[in-house]
């Protein structure tokens, strides 16, 4: 049975826990390809990706997922580059007001 | 005043980041393997080695105080290497032995060689057990409770020390 889209951005989506760093799509490991075997029977029974990923983290860890979810913990992690973005803004507002002045 | 005040600054988050990003390098960023302590194991079907009919649903509740889960194959290296240790343990611990992805053959001649340390054994042919229970390279090892939490989990093969921990636990 080929790969629906959503399955493969399931599988991009979660580390390959013995390779380097590869994901799952990416790995033919034995552990990728049986946990694969694993997500996709529970595609069949229906489950939604929040599901899938909570069945995963449980067992593995939130370091599982390469998108880290969004939690207290992870909160700073997401949120960093925006504050880095509106904090670079504000030291340089002055240049900016000067260049868009131009 | 002013750019004294800059420097001073920019160096201090400098320095902040250095210290964040050493101390993350430094980390070890490998799975956590305590996920799952203090959690009640998930529930699995055990189907015998032995005899296909016969089933073992894990957690047992309430019958013994603590009981070993042992993720091996014939084919493993390290699980050969930590055998004689399960063999030390068990008078100690029931233990519950999964047979990841090996032959029948293949276990039972391993284990006619080495010694049989396992209360029961059951298949897990395809690996999906062992996805079910969290592990993820064999061998890996549970200490479960009565109430089916579990309260150690070990990632590779047991060695001395480990041995002497799980004694100490289940006194």
């Amino acid at each position: 049975m080929a790969s629906s889209e959503r399955e493969i951005n399931i599988y991009k989506n979660i580390r390959c826990l013995v390779c380097q760093g590869q994901s799952l799509n990416d790995s033919n490991s034995d552990f990728a390809v049986d946990l694969k075997k694993v997500i996709k029977k529970k595609i069949i029974n229906k489950e939604t990706d929040r599901e899938i990923y909570k069945y995963l983290t449980e067992r593995y860890g939130d370091w599982i997922l390469f998108s880290p979810p969004l939690k207290k913990n992870t909160l700073l992690l997401w949120g960093f580059p925006l504050i880095a973005l509106v904090g670079g803004v504000f030291i340089l507002r002055k240049r900016l007001v000067f260049y868009l002045k131009q | 005043m002013k750019k004294q005040f800059k420097i001073f600054l920019l160096v201090s988050i400098i320095a902040i980041f250095f210290v964040i990003f050493y101390y993350s390098l430094k980390a070890n960023n490998k799975n956590n393997p305590n996920v799952m302590l203090n959690k009640v194991l998930p529930t699995i079907e055990l189907i015998s080695f032995t005899n296909f009919n016969l089933r073992q649903v894990l957690p047992i509740i309430n019958k013994d105080k603590y009981y070993l889960i042992n993720i091996w194959s014939s084919w493993c290296v390290p699980c050969r290497e930590e055998h004689p240790i399960l063999i030390k343990l068990k008078d100690k611990i029931k233990i519950y032995g999964i047979n990841y992805k090996d032959k029948k053959t293949n276990a039972t001649s391993f284990l006619n060689e080495l010694g049989n340390p396992f209360y029961f054994i059951g298949s897990d042919k395809d690996g999906s057990v062992a996805i079910e229970l969290g592990a993820y390279g064999i061998p890996e090892t549970y200490v479960v409770n009565s109430k089916g939490l579990i309260v150690f989990k070990h990632v590779g093969p047991l060695n001395k020390k480990i041995y002497l921990r799980i004694i100490e636990l289940i006194k």
